[in-house]
């Protein structure tokens, strides 16, 4: 795995001079739609303060000067924008030369596909969400092996929808960050889901925590204390959810757990994998208000990178002694 | 009349209720302590062929591999109080251990196909044995709170259900193993 120095080293020695030339692409726009709304703004106040000032309002120009002359000028503005200042692959690029060569960087077995993403059928199968999914996408699909552990992620966003009385549809979100799947290095067969323990570890928590109507999996109580403090276990079968979970495992996902910071969700179905790291903001996207010459704005990106990528280690799923290559 | 005939109806159904919680607690740590044994059934079922696939490489170790396989043999015979009998699987389990330890001095076995696939077999039963063992200990837990608590405490007096002990992790997982120490006597 790569440190945060050596990424230093290679952003300053190799990609310093290819962001440059993305850089001033991202300056250009910024330049040209800050004179089309300098323009804009102008034209609208101008328009308005002559209709106030110089023409008698029962005369038609007065009409034109303060509502469809704005409105003119608008569209114009958005027209200019679309044709003239826009970079329309400059989000494509970014990606190829920025998030693609980060990747690479952290291993060359590693592959990206920044259209594609993990579909909605893996996600149903990690049974981590049991709310009905009405629409469902993502990007930034990165796919490969590391040793001997094969594992691919990416962005995806899960959404529901209700309908109010009025007609209405509102969209909720289900989850959204970070998917993650890995072949995991044990052989088992039914489902064992571990999720953020919001409820904490007194009494009343485990009565609630046992009832829990929404999956068929039934609570696991483990014997790690630290590890009960941030999650609960549900599994299709006692002794298989503990062959899964080791105390090992336990103690790995916990540190995990605290080096990043926030819920995770994890699950473990048929030999396989699932951890999803919910994420506010949109992973692997430039943002055109920082400028990428700076190593404070690359910096952020290779640290999502690496978290994702680095779970392989961080878990041990390279350990093959057991039955399952 | 009534009143008393309805305290009469809380009464039994309070009853059977906290019976049958004590029945389904006992049996899933019996359904725990089952698999137990098929994990270590499946264990004894591998203590020959891994004497056989290292014997004839591990000379200085004989003593080691007549034991195993005399352990393995009281083991199955199966008379034994449960006492002897995790006294027993823990002396395997560390056996086992060291055995796979010593493997380190031999090379030429480690590398062979056929060993790698007994030890990847090994280490397969003996995760299963330990997650067993804690889902036992786990469900014991369950049922031993049932039968201390008040109030379940007094139908565990009325229908005799007495606390189960705890299983307790071998020697072997707690301290390192002494490979010369096992070898030299």
């Amino acid at each position: 795995m790569k440190s945060l120095q050596e990424f230093e080293s290679f952003y300053n020695q190799t990609l310093f001079r290819e962001m440059e030339v993305l850089d001033a692409r991202r300056k250009r726009v910024m330049s040209r739609l800050m004179s089309i709304i300098g323009f804009t703004a102008t034209g609208m106040v101008l328009s308005i303060l002559s209709a106030v000032y110089f023409v008698d309002p029962a005369r038609d120009l007065h009409f034109v000067l303060i509502f469809a002359g704005p409105v003119v000028l608008l569209l114009l503005g958005l027209l200019f924008w679309g044709i003239w200042a826009r970079d329309k692959n400059f989000v494509a690029d970014f990606k190829k030369e920025l998030i693609e060569r980060i990747i690479h960087f952290i291993s060359p077995d590693l592959s990206y596909q920044p259209a594609n993403f993990i579909g909605v059928d893996s996600f149903e199968r990690s049974r981590l969400f049991m709310t009905n999914i009405d629409r469902y996408n993502g990007d930034d699909y990165v796919f490969g092996k590391i040793d001997k552990t094969q594992f691919w992620f990416s962005e995806v966003k899960a959404e529901y929808k209700t309908t109010n009385s009025k007609g209405q549809t509102q969209w909720h979100t289900i989850f959204k960050g970070l998917f993650f799947v890995a072949d995991f290095n044990k052989h088992f067969e039914g489902s064992t889901v571990v999720l953020p323990n919001r409820l904490g570890r007194g009494a009343l928590a485990r009565v609630l925590q046992k009832v829990n109507l929404s999956r068929r999996e039934k609570l696991v109580k483990l014997e790690d204390p630290e590890f009960n403090k941030y999650f609960v276990v549900y599994g299709d079968d006692q002794i298989e959810s503990r062959y899964v979970l080791s105390p090992s495992l336990m103690q790995r996902l916990t540190d995990f757990r605290k080096k990043h910071g926030s819920p995770l969700h994890i699950s473990f179905v048929s030999s396989f994998l699932f951890l999803a790291i919910g994420y506010t903001k949109d992973l692997f996207e430039p943002s055109y208000f920082k400028s990428l010459t700076h190593f404070e704005t690359v910096k952020p990106y290779f640290e999502d990178i690496s978290l994702a990528v680095g779970i392989v280690e961080d878990l041990n799923l390279n350990t093959r002694i057991w039955t399952k290559q | 009349m009534y009143g008393i005939l309805i305290a009469l109806g809380v009464l039994i159904l309070f009853t059977i209720i906290a019976y049958n919680r004590f029945i389904m607690l006992r049996n899933m740590a019996d359904k725990a302590f089952s698999t137990i044994d098929v994990m270590a059934k499946k264990r004894y079922d591998l203590i020959p062929n891994l004497v056989a696939a290292v014997q004839k490489y591990m000379e200085h170790e004989r003593g080691t591999l007549t034991d195993i396989t005399a352990m393995r043999a009281r083991a199955m015979q199966g008379n034994l109080s449960p006492d002897e009998r995790v006294q027993l699987e823990n002396q395997i389990t560390r056996s086992l251990g060291n055995i796979q330890v010593a493997v380190e001095n031999y090379p030429e076995l480690k590398a062979s196909e056929n060993f790698r696939q007994l030890q990847a077999s090994l280490n397969e039963v003996e995760e299963q044995l330990s997650a067993s063992r804690r889902a036992y200990n786990a469900a014991v837990i369950d049922y031993n709170n049932a039968v201390q608590m008040f109030p379940s405490n007094v139908f565990a007096l009325v229908f005799q259900f007495k606390s189960r002990a705890l299983l307790e992790t071998p020697e072997n997982e707690r301290q390192n193993v002494d490979v010369k120490k096992l070898f030299n006597n």
